[in-house]
């Protein structure tokens, strides 16, 4: 199962948990399956703009990219706001 | 009966609880930690605290609570229909229902949406008839965006409402939402020399109804302060009986006299900080013919944002972009709170 880590105030929303495991075979597929997707993904299910997702330690931007089983997604706040 | 006041900052929400005299004040907070909370109310039909939390990075959400910020639910599902090309930027002022409509709360967001809900913030229905307004082509953004800022409700009428866009200006509904007429006539965009008053365009700050006197309403505009008493038809424009400037954001009134309001003049667009070095607050109590000045704090260069001020029975109070909270009644201030992130809105509630 892919892992997924979430920064501190996904993590909050979801209950205070940093790490899920999750049956994916896509990163979209690993992001719809967080009790924060609606925070990950905006309502066309497209990543926000400054959400930066690392798979593997490179930079995802296709949610149909294949996920492994031993795969990570790293999920980042770009740099922003104030 | 003291006061809870929920205080949405930059960084977090607040509730600061005050005594019956409105004199001693506790801080507790910050809640929902990480989000800008644009505005957040007490439901007094059911106790339920909601907040319209923002996240640069996660977008606008809003926030219930059942237990006075321990726990919270996000509300799933907020978001605009593909065909509308549209996707929601921000939420932006939560308005519980009519008394008669208990689990109605009215949502407004950017880009200049409305939403419903019948089910306490489970769920959201966007509005149509603002999303498809035949006006929209005229509306721009102000510096805060294209946002729905001001839902305020008839006190008889559950059908009748009141909306505020900057900088599209005032419309209203007698049919619950169904279609929507502007309500700017009288009502000057001084921005646009070649045509001052629009039907549509206007930069309505913020928009109250009078919760005892139906159809009298008051507003605070990009260019100036005005009063309706019918419901929105006309407005008459009342900053030049008086005050410093015709620029502000926040107004306040007293329920118990429709003849009475708040306002916190800035010096101009271009230089948005309180005027004369100090933050005034002017109270008129003949509906606008002169106004009194308050001196909250001097020297000061503040600011009062729109959701900035609130009322209630016994006192106004106002919160401020450099932190802090103030409290006027019997004309006398008192600071409730320092220190505060920049404060974008007050609401006061009774505290059980």
């Amino acid at each position: 199962m892919a892992v997924v880590l979430l920064p501190g105030l996904l993590a909050s929303e979801a209950g205070g948990r940093k790490r899920f495991e999750i049956e994916a075979a896509t990163v979209g597929e690993a992001l719809r399956g967080l009790p924060v997707a609606d925070l990950v993904l905006d309502e066309r299910g497209e990543v926000r703009p400054l959400v930066h997702l690392y798979l593997d330690g490179e930079r995802a931007r296709d949610l149909d990219a294949p996920v492994e089983a031993t795969s990570r997604i790293l999920i980042v706040a770009a740099i922003a706001g104030g | 009966m003291g006061v809870l006041l929920v205080v949405g900052t930059r960084k977090g929400l607040f509730l600061i609880r005050g005594d019956d005299e409105r004199r001693s004040f506790e801080v507790e907070g910050p809640l929902l930690p990480g989000w800008s909370i644009n505005h957040a109310t007490v439901d007094p039909r059911d106790g339920a605290l909601y907040a319209c939390a923002n996240s640069w990075v996660y977008g606008g959400t809003v926030q219930r609570s059942t237990d006075l910020g321990k726990t919270w639910q996000r509300s799933e599902g907020l978001g605009l229909p593909e065909d509308s090309e549209l996707k929601l930027a921000s939420t932006w002022h939560l308005e519980p229902g009519h008394a008669s409509e208990p689990g109605t709360l009215w949502l407004g967001g950017e880009p200049a949406v409305l939403f419903r809900s019948d089910d306490s913030g489970e769920s959201w229905q966007v509005n149509d008839g603002v999303l498809g307004h035949e006006t929209r082509d005229k509306w721009n953004p102000g510096a805060g965006g294209l946002i729905t800022h001001s839902i305020t409700l008839d006190p008889d009428d559950a059908k009748r409402l009141w909306i505020g866009i900057s900088a599209a200006g005032v419309f209203r509904t007698e049919d619950a939402g169904e279609s929507w007429q502007a309500a700017n006539q009288g009502t000057e965009a001084c921005f646009f020399p070649e045509d001052p008053f629009p039907p549509v365009g206007q930069c309505v700050h913020k928009v109250l109804a009078h919760p005892g006197k139906p159809g009298r309403l008051w507003q605070q505009n990009h260019c100036g302060v005005y009063r309706s008493d019918d419901g929105g038809a006309s407005w008459e424009r009342l900053d030049t009986n008086g005050l410093p400037s015709a620029f502000g954001f926040a107004i306040a009134l007293d329920p118990s006299d429709p003849d009475t309001a708040f306002v916190i003049p800035e010096e101009s667009a271009e230089n948005r900080v309180t005027c004369d070095g100090r933050l005034g607050i002017y109270r008129t109590t003949d509906a606008g013919a002169s106004w009194d000045l308050i001196v909250a704090a001097e020297p000061a260069w503040a600011a009062v944002l729109r959701e900035g001020m609130s009322f209630d029975d016994e006192a106004v109070y106002a919160g401020t972009q450099s932190g802090h909270v103030y409290v006027l009644r019997h004309d006398e201030v008192v600071e409730a709170a320092r220190h505060l992130p920049p404060v974008l809105s007050i609401e006061a509630s009774a505290l059980a």
